[in-house]
C-alpha cells in the first residue's frame, strides 16, 4: 500500500494541480504548434521544395498518424492515450530528422518544437491521472517512446525529403485537430460521463486522489 | 634461351586462345561507374605475360559503340584484371554491353601477337513496369563546376513527362521513346541540403525526383606553419578553407591529416585549423610535412619542411622582478624557458610611463636577464614589460610579460609658479596669492605643502607663516602698507623645493596706468610693451581667464628680462568677452611694477543690451535722458557712442525719425532745434519709447490761433462781399472836375478833350484795383498756414555716421508756399527712418511717390534746370507775398529776383542734404 501511495505520488510530481490549467496549456500548446509557418514552411523552403507539385504532394496526412474519425472516437483516456503515444513517435521521428541537418540552426524551431511535443506529452499524462486513467508510463516522460517514423534507410534523399515534409504537415494537422478536441472538452465537459475530469480513478489497488470542493488541489481520501 | 622462351611465346598463341573471360560487373550508382574483372582461363597458376586488353561498350543496341578502350596489363593465372570506366551518363537510363578481348604485348615475344576473339557481351539493363517512372542518376555528388546529366526513363503507358530543376521546367533530350536526358552544365553550390530534381506524369499521376548534392570546391590549406615552445611538441596551424560539409550526411567536414615524411609517420587531426605532433626523443631535428585536406571528392595537399630549432616560438619570460627602486633608477631582472645555457635569446625591454613608451632596450640572454633604468621621474608609476625571441634563428617572438613599479619619492626640484594681486581696502592691501599646481617633474612626491613666509622689509620682527596643502592653490593675505617680501616653498616627505620671492612695494595695488586697447585675434592677444627701467630681471603679464562678473581665474605668464611682446593665446578665451591685460616688469629685488594696461576683445559682438533709460525733466519742449547704469565693460564690444531717435508726435508718416548720435555721453538733452513737442525716441543699440505730454499754454495756443484763422478768413470774406456788392449795385462814379489831369488840359490845350498816353510823362503809380491787395493778402495766409502746418522735419546730426559720405551737421526746411507739392510727398520723412526697420525701408521702396524720383526732381532743380513754368509760378508766388505786405518799399526797393532764388536754393541744399543722409543710412 506505502508503494503504491509511493508511486502515486511519483506519478503526480511535477503535474499542474488543475485540471482546467491543464487543460488550458494544451489547448494553448495545440494552438502554437498547428501553425505550419513554424515548421514546416523553413523545411520547404530549406530542402528546396518549393513547388506546388512537390508542395501538394507534401500535403498528404501520413498514415502514422492517427485520422479524425478515429481519434473522436476514442473516449477522452483512449484520446490521451493515442495522442502521447502518436506524439512520442514523433518526437522520435523529429529527431532523426533533426540528424539530416547539417546544422540545427539551419531549421532552429525544431528543437523548440519537441521542447513543446514534450510538454505537451507530460500535461496529457497529468491529464490522464486527473481523469483516473494513468497512461502506461508512471512519470511524465523525459522524451519519446522507442518506436520511431524514422524514414527507411531504403529511400533516397528526395523521397526523405517528401517524407519528412509529409511528416510535418501532418503533424500540423494532427496537432490542430488535438487542439480542436481539447476545446470541445472545455465546451463540453461532460462528454464522456465514463470519465468525469471531477472525479478521479485511480488504478486498481492504488489510493484515489481527488481535487479539493475548489478543484484546484488534488487531496488524498483517508480510507 | 631467348629464342627458345620466344618459341614458346609463340606457340602459346596460337595453341591458346587468350580470350579474356569476364568474371564480374558491377555498378557504382552514385559514381556512374562501372567496375569489370576479367582472367584469361589458359594461363597456368604462375606463368606472367604482359597483354593489352581492348574493352567495348555499347548503349541501348550491341551495335552502337560508344567507348573502345585500350588497356595494359600483366596477367597471371590466378590474378583478375581490372578496368573500371565513368559514365556520363546514368548507368540505369539505358541497357549497356560490355566485352573484352587481348593481345600478347610481351618484348619477348617474335612478333605482335594477334587480337584473340571478343568475349560475350555482357548485358545490364533496369527493368520496369508499364506505369512506372523513375528519374537518375540517385544522390549524385559533385563538386561545383562540374556538369550532371539526368536522364528518366518511363514505362510504356507514360508519354507526357514534365520535369523540373529547382523548381524550374526544363526540356530534355530524347534518347528513345522511353528515355530522355538533361545534362545540366557548370553546377553552382546553392543549398547543403542539395538541388532537386523531379518528372511527373500527370494522368496516370506519378512522379520520381532525385537530389544532386553540390559540393564547394575543397581548397587548399593556407599559411601552413608548425612551430614549437617546448621541444616537445610542434604545433601546426593552418587556415582550412570554405567547409564543404553537406546536409544528409552526404559529405562531412572536409578531414585533415599530417603526414612526416622522415619518420613515416602519419596523423589524423581533430581539428580543422590544427594540429599538434609529437617531437621524438632521438634527436630529429629536421622534419618534412605533408598536410592534406580530403572530402569525398577531392584531396589538396601542402607540404613544408624545417629545421625544428628554427622554429621556436619562446614561452613568455617569468620571474620578472625589480630591484633597487630609487627614485630615479630601477632594475628589472627576468627568466626564460630555455634549453641550455649554450642556447642565447634576444629579449627586447620596453619601459612605458602614462600609455607611451619612453624606453626601449634589446638584451641577449641565456637563462636569466637583466635591464637597469635610468632618468626615471620621482613618485612615478612605470610599466615595464619583456619579451624574448631565438637570438640565432629568430621565428617569433613571446608573449609581453609586463609589470608595474613605482619610483620612490624625491625632493621637490623648482620652485612654484606663484603670481599675486594688491588691492588697497581701508589702508590695507589685500595680497592674493595664485600658485599653478605642480608637475611632476617639480613636486617629486605626493601630498605636497606649501609654505608661505611673509617679512616686512621694514620692520624684521613682523614675520608671517601660513601652511597650506594640495590642492588649495590660492591664499590671501592683508598686509599694511609696508614693503614685504613673500617666500613660497612647497615641501613633500622628501625635502623642500627652492623658494620663490616676491617683493611688495609701499605702491603696489596703487599703481594709476591708462588702458590701452589691444586688438585680438583668433590667435590671442599680442602684447608689447616698452622696458621702464634698465634694472629688469622679468616681465610678468597677467588677465583673467573668465569673463567679468565670474571668478577671475587669474592667469599669468612669465617672460625673460629681454621681451619686449609676447602673444597670450588661451583656448578659454572667447568671443564678445572683454580681457584686461596688465604687464608688470620685476625688479631686481623682486618687485612687481605695473607698467602697461590693456584690454581687448577677440573679437568684439554687437551690444545684446540695451541701456535703462531714464527720462528726467520732461517738458512740452524739453527733456533729458540718463543712463549713467548702463556698464560698457560687460559689454560684448566696446561701446562707441549712442544713437537717440526722436519724432514729433503730430508727425503722420511713422518713419519720419530723427536721429541722434551721442559719442561716449550717457545723458540726452534736446537741443534747441528740437524744442518742441516730442513723441518719443528710440535708441539703435535697442527700444525703448518714451512719450512726452503738450502743456496745456501750447495747446491753448493752438486754439488761439486756430480761431484767429477763422476769424481773419469771415473779416476778409465780409470785405470782399462789400465790395462786391458795392461794385454791383452803387459803383463809383469818377468825377472829372477833381482829376489834376483836367487842370493840365486846361491850362495848355484847352480844346482838346482827348488825353493820348504816349504823351504822359508818368512820375508816380497808383493802384486802384483793390481786389488784388486782396489776393496779396491771401499770400500771407499761405505764409501763416505754412507756419503753422505740421512740423515736418528737422535734421540735427552730431556725430558724422561712419562711411557717411555726405555733408556736415544741416538742418532742413521745407517752406510750402513755394513749393506745395513737396508738402505731399513726405521725401524728408523717408531720410529718418531708423536702419533697422524693415517696413519702412518696405514703404520707401514701394511708395507711388518714391523717393529717388523726388530727390531727383529736386536735384534737378537746384542745378537750374526747373521748367519754366514752375520757376515763375514759385517766383510769382514769393514777389506777390512781399509786394503786398508793404507797399512803400515796392515803390522804394523794387522786388529782386536773386531774393527769391536765395530761398529757391535753400529749399534746395536740404534736399540734398537728405539725399546724402540717405546714403550715409544705406
Amino acid at each position: 500500500m506505502v508503494l503504491l501511495l509511493a508511486s502515486a505520488a511519483a506519478a503526480m510530481r511535477g503535474c499542474s494541480r488543475s485540471y482546467a490549467q491543464l487543460l488550458s496549456q494544451l489547448q494553448n500548446q495545440a494552438n502554437m504548434e498547428e501553425n505550419p509557418n513554424l515548421l514546416l514552411e523553413p523545411y520547404i523552403h530549406l530542402q528546396d521544395l518549393d513547388t506546388d507539385i512537390l508542395r501538394n504532394s507534401c500535403m498528404v496526412y501520413p498514415s502514422v498518424f492517427p485520422s479524425e474519425d478515429a481519434l473522436r472516437a476514442l473516449s477522452k483516456p483512449g484520446f490521451l492515450r493515442a495522442v502521447h503515444a502518436t506524439l512520442g513517435r514523433l518526437w522520435n521521428s523529429l529527431t532523426a530528422l533533426q540528424k539530416q541537418l547539417l546544422q540545427d540552426q539551419d531549421l532552429p524551431r525544431l528543437t523548440i518544437t519537441k521542447h513543446n511535443i514534450q510538454g505537451m506529452r507530460n500535461n496529457i499524462h497529468c491529464l490522464a491521472w486527473w481523469l483516473g486513467s494513468p497512461l502506461e508510463t508512471s512519470e511524465p516522460t523525459q522524451g519519446g517512446s522507442r518506436v520511431s517514423l524514422t524514414p527507411t534507410p531504403a529511400l533516397d534523399v528526395f523521397w526523405s525529403k517528401m517524407k519528412s515534409c509529409r511528416l510535418l504537415w501532418g503533424y500540423h494537422h494532427f496537432i490542430g485537430l488535438v487542439g480542436r478536441v481539447f476545446r470541445e472538452w472545455e465546451d463540453n465537459p461532460n462528454r464522456s460521463r465514463r470519465h468525469s475530469p471531477l472525479r478521479l480513478v485511480l488504478p486498481k489497488g492504488t489510493r484515489k486522489i481527488r481535487p479539493s470542493r475548489r478543484g484546484q488541489r488534488p487531496v488524498r481520501r483517508a480510507q | 634461351m631467348l629464342f627458345l622462351i620466344s618459341s614458346c611465346l609463340a606457340v602459346l598463341a596460337e595453341r591458346f586462345q587468350l580470350t579474356p573471360q569476364l568474371l564480374h560487373v558491377s555498378v557504382n550508382s552514385s559514381l556512374q561507374r562501372v567496375y569489370l574483372q576479367w582472367t584469361i582461363p589458359n594461363l597456368t597458376y604462375h606463368q606472367e605475360l604482359k597483354m593489352v586488353f581492348q574493352i567495348e561498350i555499347s548503349q541501348i543496341k550491341k551495335s552502337n559503340v560508344i567507348l573502345v578502350a585500350n588497356h595494359s596489363s600483366a596477367v597471371r593465372g590466378d590474378r583478375a584484371v581490372h578496368w573500371s570506366w565513368d559514365s556520363e551518363l546514368p548507368l540505369e537510363c539505358v541497357t549497356h554491353f560490355v566485352r573484352v578481348r587481348g593481345a600478347l604485348d610481351d618484348a619477348r615475344a617474335p612478333q605482335p601477337g594477334s587480337w584473340s576473339k571478343w568475349s560475350p557481351w555482357e548485358e545490364a539493363h533496369v527493368s520496369l513496369g508499364p506505369n512506372e517512372l523513375l528519374v537518375y542518376p540517385k544522390e549524385k555528388l559533385v563538386e561545383e563546376g562540374s556538369n550532371v546529366t539526368f536522364c528518366w526513363i518511363s514505362g510504356v503507358n507514360l508519354n507526357n513527362i514534365s520535369c523540373y530543376l529547382s523548381g524550374i521546367a526544363i526540356h530534355g533530350e530524347r534518347l528513345d521513346a522511353h528515355v530522355s536526358t538533361f545534362k545540366w552544365n557548370n553546377v553552382l553550390f546553392h543549398r547543403d541540403t542539395g538541388t532537386n530534381f523531379f518528372c511527373r506524369h500527370t494522368n496516370p499521376t506519378t512522379y520520381d525526383g532525385v537530389t544532386v548534392f553540390v559540393s564547394k570546391v575543397l581548397e587548399e590549406p593556407k599559411d601552413f606553419s608548425c612551430e614549437t615552445r617546448d621541444f616537445r611538441t610542434l604545433s601546426c596551424t593552418w587556415k582550412p578553407g570554405v567547409d564543404t560539409a553537406l546536409a544528409w550526411s552526404k559529405q562531412p567536414s572536409q578531414r585533415y591529416a599530417l603526414f612526416e615524411w622522415v619518420s613515416g609517420e602519419n596523423k589524423h587531426c581533430e581539428l580543422k585549423n590544427s594540429c599538434n605532433w609529437q617531437i621524438t626523443q632521438d634527436s630529429q631535428e629536421l622534419y618534412n610535412f605533408t598536410l592534406t585536406a580530403e572530402n569525398y571528392l577531392r584531396k589538396r595537399s601542402v607540404n613544408i619542411a624545417f629545421n625544428v630549432s628554427h622554429r621556436v616560438h619562446p614561452k613568455a619570460p617569468h620571474d620578472v622582478n625589480f630591484d633597487d627602486v630609487s627614485a630615479t633608477r630601477a632594475r628589472m631582472t627576468w627568466r626564460v624557458h630555455s634549453r641550455g645555457k649554450s642556447h642565447t635569446f634576444l629579449c627586447q625591454v620596453e619601459l612605458h610611463c602614462e600609455g607611451q613608451m619612453i624606453q626601449e632596450h634589446n638584451v641577449s640572454v641565456h637563462e636569466s636577464g637583466e635591464q637597469l633604468f635610468g632618468d626615471l621621474q620621482p613618485d612615478t608609476r612605470y610599466k615595464a614589460q619583456v619579451r624574448c625571441a631565438d637570438a640565432n634563428h629568430f621565428w617569433k617572438w613571446s608573449e609581453w610579460t609586463p609589470r608595474n613599479f613605482h619610483t620612490l619619492e624625491a625632493a621637490p626640484s623648482e620652485a612654484p609658479d606663484a603670481w599675486r594681486t594688491v588691492t588697497s581696502e581701508n589702508g590695507r592691501r589685500k595680497v592674493a596669492l595664485f600658485w599653478k599646481s605642480p608637475s611632476k617633474s617639480r613636486v617629486n612626491g605626493k601630498f605636497p605643502f606649501y609654505n608661505i613666509v611673509v617679512k616686512n622689509m621694514e620692520n624684521s620682527s613682523e614675520v608671517q607663516q601660513h601652511a597650506l596643502q594640495a590642492p588649495v592653490n590660492s591664499t590671501w593675505l592683508s598686509l599694511g602698507q609696508s614693503s614685504y617680501l613673500i617666500q613660497i616653498t612647497f615641501t613633500n616627505s622628501q625635502g623642500t623645493s627652492p623658494a620663490l620671492v616676491m617683493g611688495i612695494s609701499r605702491d603696489s595695488g596703487n599703481e594709476e596706468v591708462e588702458a590701452e586697447r589691444v586688438d585680438g585675434t583668433k590667435e590671442g592677444f599680442m602684447i608689447s610693451w616698452k622696458p621702464q627701467t634698465r634694472d629688469v630681471v622679468g616681465y610678468v603679464v597677467d588677465w583673467c581667464a573668465n569673463s567679468q562678473g565670474q571668478h577671475c581665474n587669474l592667469q599669468w605668464k612669465n617672460l625673460g628680462p629681454n621681451a619686449t611682446s609676447t602673444n597670450i593665446s588661451s583656448d578659454a578665451f572667447k568671443k564678445g568677452v572683454r580681457y584686461n591685460f596688465r604687464v608688470y616688469e620685476i625688479s631686481a629685488h623682486r618687485i612687481a611694477h605695473l607698467i602697461q594696461k590693456n584690454v581687448g576683445y577677440i573679437q568684439e559682438l554687437a551690444p545684446l543690451k540695451s541701456p535703462d533709460v531714464i527720462l528726467s525733466n520732461p517738458t512740452s519742449h524739453s527733456f533729458v535722458l540718463n543712463w549713467t547704469t548702463y556698464a560698457t565693460e560687460s559689454q560684448p564690444g566696446f561701446i562707441e557712442g549712442y544713437h537717440v531717435y526722436v519724432k514729433s508726435k503730430d508727425a503722420q508718416c511713422p518713419q519720419e525719425w530723427e536721429e541722434v548720435v551721442l559719442k561716449g555721453d550717457t545723458h540726452f538733452s534736446a537741443p534747441d532745434t528740437l524744442r518742441r513737442e516730442v513723441l518719443g525716441y528710440i535708441f539703435s543699440i535697442g527700444g525703448s519709447t518714451f512719450t512726452t505730454k503738450p502743456s496745456l499754454p501750447y495747446m491753448l495756443l493752438q486754439i488761439i490761433l486756430s480761431m484767429t484763422m477763422c476769424v481773419l478768413f469771415l473779416l476778409g470774406l465780409c470785405y470782399w462781399k462789400s465790395q462786391w456788392v458795392k461794385e454791383k449795385c452803387y459803383p463809383d462814379i469818377p468825377d472829372p472836375y477833381k482829376s489834376s489831369i483836367r487842370s493840365l488840359i486846361k491850362s495848355k490845350k484847352p480844346p482838346l478833350t482827348i488825353m493820348s498816353v504816349k504823351d504822359c510823362i508818368p512820375d508816380a503809380l497808383e493802384i486802384i484795383n483793390k481786389s488784388e491787395g486782396t489776393k496779396t493778402q491771401g499770400g500771407g495766409t499761405g505764409k501763416l498756414h505754412a507756419e503753422n502746418a505740421p512740423t515736418k522735419l528737422a535734421y540735427l546730426r552730431l556725430l558724422p555716421t561712419e562711411g557717411s559720405s555726405g555733408p556736415g551737421p544741416c538742418i532742413c526746411f521745407e517752406n510750402f508756399t513755394y513749393n506745395q507739392p513737396a508738402s505731399d510727398c513726405g521725401s524728408c520723412g523717408h531720410i529718418s527712418v531708423p536702419p533697422r526697420d524693415p517696413p519702412y525701408h518696405l514703404e520707401l521702396l514701394t511708395s507711388p511717390n518714391n523717393l529717388l524720383n523726388v530727390l531727383e526732381k529736386d536735384y534737378t532743380n537746384s542745378l537750374g534746370e526747373i521748367p519754366a513754368e514752375q520757376s515763375s509760378l514759385n517766383y510769382v508766388s514769393q514777389l506777390a507775398s512781399l509786394v503786398c505786405g508793404d507797399k512803400d518799399s515796392l515803390a522804394t526797393d523794387p522786388p529782386m529776383p536773386q531774393h527769391c532764388s536765395e530761398y529757391k536754393m535753400q529749399m534746395n541744399i536740404s534736399l540734398s542734404s537728405m539725399i546724402l543722409l540717405g546714403q550715409g543710412k544705406h
